[in-house]
């Protein structure tokens, strides 16, 4: 009986193991036997766990090798003269690599069976490297049950050192590709996105309101840059090919600071050579007008700059709207400075402006509420002094491509409230009434004034004023005072969620929804070798990994869009200056580049809807700000040649491209030009000596 | 009015850009001339007694009168740094009284040949006939470095002094509207860094002090027409491989020239 159970036992063991014993003994001939296949196949999975390929990537690159299959066929056609050899005819090559192989000419056989090889072994290493991810996803694999984890570290080890590769290697991430998409950097990893070397947005995405959360320093400003100059240079490629309107960028800058100055000297060199052609950044450099408004919004945008209470406080509120409103209103029209409102909010200005021509109720009003015009005068005399010069004009959102403006909302908190609601009604305002743009209003930092910017407010209606939201913070509690905010402005952030590594990605990741994923668990034997039994079962996981998201490097981010995410290695821009055009190409005239000599010159005349195209001209400190701060000559000679820059074949005859009498007068002065060794030392000695008689070195200057 | 005189007064136009401050008042006792000659001193930063007395066309003890009422009055301080004649540099109350916003420190003995080629160069270029009827005048490298400094850093390579001829001078001369950038060159560098430093003259567009985004922007014109490489015979063949690296263009705009023979840093000068 023991005997019977014991061979039973045995045959149970052997059985199995006959089996994958024999399994796995065809596999190696036929491994063996298609020799060329396997070894393609070999190498492409050990490349792609090496580089962290996704399988797409192989199954690609086989795809890829299908003309060069019908090529070989179509040559081996035509050489049998019939058709009827094609079917033998991978039989025949594999034949004669062997033969080949036999005969010591190992590369004819690589030669003969390559076009067969190539492609097979591709995508047979394709389907075993997607069988392995699989595998390793479900569970169903490794030696150990943390092998899976183990396998998805060190894959995403591997992919973050790929795409490092990718964007160090030089053009491989351009600013925009094809159709004017915008490219953010090499691609990590995606799940439930496209699959590609590199992370590209369609223009029209860029054209939808978007967030970006991120700690300091996690390479936020790096990110925003490169999106804001990809929003540029396509926005402006699309421009000059008459698609659409111009493009405006207004980024708020809501930390202030010197940091905030050297940011906008960075995004001013990006911006450029993305294409705008200037950069204002206020209110160090240029002006805005809140006055420009009509007496409307300006009336609703000066209350609004004040801060109200509630309960008896708003009867006060009441009375100021009312009294703001007249001297907005007045017949005169409005005011068209702080000082001159300030001037209006007085009883009498009041009363001798609306005498004779205003409702009774209105000089009624005047005179009950004249005690307290003083007081409101003097809020606004507070307000305009904190706000300082920057909204008092001149200059409007027209006048340049791009707006930078700095609100010093870590200081002084307050004012830059007041200014983001300002700035903002002032951008609402042109988008409604100004000339057609497309324009991305970037606000960053915006924690720092969310309390009085209604941001989600501006969102929802920013799509019928053609405007585009990017909202960013440092983290998902600073995007917005209450959960409620946040929710609506994530939620209405149709362009994608860019997260960089923050300690709190839950809420932000939860947007992105959840995948299917099979579980697998098995059973482990007591020689700590996986039974062949186990159970599978669909689980749901994360599609955007909060673990992963915290762990995430400098420069990386989860781009989150439509239930998916894609882990991107931003490319960073350099704005360094750019080189002057090469002498061979002749640079276009300076007033074609740049506002700082001329009013500039728009690429199409006219518009998408065919209307022409007004030019516009530079403001004042356009000029001062693009071009040399030091006052050369408004009208110069050509230094050299009549072409500028000088073409390179023009002989290097120096005396051709000299003034008539320079040399004359150089020659007076220092006598002629040495063509050798002067004969007598005696100008100036070879090396002038110090007090203690050293040898004096220019390095010491 | 002799030119010497006049010439140095032109530079002491307010730089664009700045609100104009008041200047303070003059001390008591000094002339007319006697604010060119200190301005001149204030932007070469020391001035040795010979080349002042090429300036004020004084001889050596009419020089050393007024350099002695300067010193008396506080405006100047004069030492022996070098061998050859005593060195003269502008203190605190100088600068002031002159608007000048430099440290008032004595000229560093490793800058004194350098300082003094310079002023002989200056000296030697305002002596022309064209300088004065040319209206040209001269921005000095401790202007240039002060600009730059307000930037927070020097990154930049200044020229030891820009020329700056006015487009509407009634002499007409050719080069009227240029900007020449001006460089003492007294001991020999490699070619390549000399290369390097001639490109960046030539190439740039903007003035020293501003962002850097301004320093190279294209399409505009080069701040610097010319650059005018004044040499020791030492550093003559350096600058000269160096120029001929530039392409043709750009080569055309660099002129050569030996220091003027006043230039030399020796014993006896002026004596």
């Amino acid at each position: 009986m023991i005997r019977r159970y014991l061979a039973w036992r045995f045959a149970g063991w052997l059985l199995p193991a006959a089996w994958r014993l024999t399994k796995a003994l065809v596999l190696a001939a036929v491994a063996l036997a298609a020799a060329p296949a396997t070894l393609v196949a070999a190498v492409a999975v050990t490349l792609a766990w090496r580089r962290g390929w996704p399988p797409t990537r192989l199954a690609r690159a086989a795809a890829a090798c299908a003309p060069m299959l019908a090529v070989w066929l179509a040559a081996t056609a035509v050489a049998a003269g019939t058709l009827a050899a094609l079917p033998a005819a991978p039989y025949r090559a594999w034949l004669d690599m062997w033969h080949a192989a036999a005969a010591g000419r190992p590369l004819l056989a690589a030669a003969v069976i390559a076009p067969l090889a190539i492609p097979a072994g591709l995508a047979a290493g394709a389907l075993a490297w997607s069988r392995r991810i699989r595998a390793m996803e479900s569970g169903s694999s490794g030696l150990s049950p943390a092998s899976a984890v183990a396998f998805d570290r060190r894959q995403w080890r591997h992919q973050v050192a790929t795409a490092r590769a990718r964007i160090a290697a030089p053009g491989s991430v351009p600013l925009i590709k094809g159709y004017g998409s915008v490219v953010a950097g090499a691609v990590i990893r995606t799940v439930n996105h496209r699959v590609g070397p590199v992370a590209s947005l369609p223009y029209q995405r860029m054209r939808s309101h978007q967030v970006v959360i991120g700690a300091t320093g996690t390479g936020k400003t790096t990110l925003l840059l490169r999106l804001w100059a990809g929003f540029m240079a396509a926005a402006q490629q699309r421009y000059a090919a008459g698609q659409g309107p111009r493009p405006l960028l207004v980024v708020l800058d809501c930390k202030g600071g010197a940091d905030a100055r050297r940011i906008a000297d960075r995004a001013r060199r990006v911006l450029r050579e993305a294409g705008a052609r200037s950069t204002a950044v206020w209110p160090d450099e240029a002006r805005l007008s809140l006055w420009d408004l009509p007496p409307g919004p300006l009336t609703t945008t000066l209350l609004d700059l004040i801060e109200h209470g509630t309960g008896a406080a708003a009867y006060y509120t009441d009375v100021m709207e009312a009294l703001v409103a007249l001297a907005v209103e007045a017949p005169p029209g409005p005011p068209r400075s702080a000082q001159e409102l300030r001037d209006r909010l007085d009883a009498g200005w009041l009363s001798l402006a609306y005498a004779g021509v205003g409702q009774p109720a209105d000089l009624a009003l005047i005179r009950s509420s004249a005690r307290l015009l003083p007081d409101i005068a003097l809020r606004y005399r507070a307000l305009f002094r904190r706000l300082g010069a920057g909204l008092e004009g001149p200059g409007g959102f027209g006048d340049a491509d791009a707006w930078y403006c700095i609100l010093e909302g870590t200081s002084e908190p307050a004012v830059a409230e007041g200014q983001a609601r300002a700035l903002t009604d002032l951008l609402a305002f042109f988008a409604t009434s100004g000339p057609d743009r497309e324009i991305l209003l970037a606000v960053d930092e915006f924690s720092a004034v969310a309390r009085r910017l209604p941001i989600w407010g501006l969102y929802e209606r920013a799509r019928s004023l053609g405007l585009a939201v990017q909202v960013s913070a440092q983290s998902w509690p600073g995007l917005a005072g209450t959960e409620d905010e946040r929710n609506r402005i994530a939620a209405a952030a149709d362009g994608g969620l860019w997260l960089l590594r923050t300690p709190y990605p839950e809420p932000v990741t939860a947007l992105a929804g959840q995948r299917k994923l099979t579980d697998t668990s098995r059973r482990l034997r007591r020689s700590r070798v996986w039974s062949e039994e186990g159970q599978g079962r669909t689980a749901l996981a994360p599609v955007a990994d909060p673990a992963l998201i915290r762990s995430l490097d400098t420069g990386q981010v989860a781009y989150i869009y439509r239930g998916g995410v894609t882990y991107i290695q931003v490319k960073r821009l350099i704005g360094s200056p750019p080189a002057l055009p090469p002498a061979t190409a002749p640079a276009p005239p300076a007033a074609e580049l740049h506002p700082a000599t001329s009013a500039p010159a728009d690429p199409p005349t006219a518009s998408s809807d065919g209307t022409a195209r007004s030019p516009i001209t530079p403001p004042a400190w356009a000029t001062r700000a693009a071009g040399p701060v030091w006052p050369l000559p408004s009208v110069r000679a050509a230094p050299s040649s009549p072409a500028w820059p000088p073409a390179p074949e023009q002989a290097p005859a120096q005396a051709d491209h000299r003034p008539p009498g320079l040399t004359a007068f150089l020659d007076a002065a220092f006598g002629p030009e040495p063509a050798a060794r002067p004969a007598s030392q005696h100008a100036v000695t070879d090396a002038p000596t110090r007090a203690d008689g050293a040898r004096e070195t220019e390095d010491s200057r | 009015m002799n030119p010497a005189d006049r010439s140095p007064v032109q530079p002491a136009l307010p730089e664009p850009g700045r609100s104009a401050r008041a200047r303070p008042a003059a001390p008591a006792g000094l002339t007319g001339r006697d604010a060119g000659r200190l301005l001149f001193v204030a932007e070469m930063h020391g001035v040795q007694l010979d080349l002042l007395a090429v300036l004020m066309r004084t001889s050596g003890t009419s020089t050393r009168t007024i350099v002695s009422r300067w010193q008396q009055q506080r405006l100047a301080d004069t030492a022996r740094l070098s061998p050859g004649a005593p060195w003269v540099w502008l203190t605190r109350s100088g600068l002031t009284a002159c608007g000048r916003p430099y440290r008032a420190i004595p000229p560093a003995l490793s800058r004194l040949a350098h300082l003094r080629a310079v002023t002989a160069a200056r000296l030697a270029l305002e002596r022309q006939p064209g300088w004065r009827s040319g209206g040209a005048w001269w921005r000095s490298e401790r202007r240039l470095s002060a600009r730059l400094g307000a930037r927070g850093g020097r990154r930049d390579h200044l020229p030891d002094g820009e020329i700056h001829w006015p487009d509407d001078s009634p002499a007409g001369l050719a080069w009227a509207g240029e900007c020449w950038a001006v460089e003492a060159e007294l001991t020999r560098k490699t070619a390549a860094r000399t290369t390097a430093i001639m490109r960046e003259l030539l190439t740039r567009t903007g003035d020293y002090g501003v962002p850097a985004a301004e320093v190279l922007v294209p399409g505009l014109r080069p701040r610097h027409d010319r650059v005018l490489y004044l040499c020791s015979p030492a550093a003559r063949p350096t600058v000269q491989r160096a120029r001929a690296a530039l392409a043709g263009a750009d080569a055309a705009r660099v002129e050569i020239r030996l220091l003027p023979e006043s230039a030399r840093l020796s014993p006896g000068d002026g004596q």
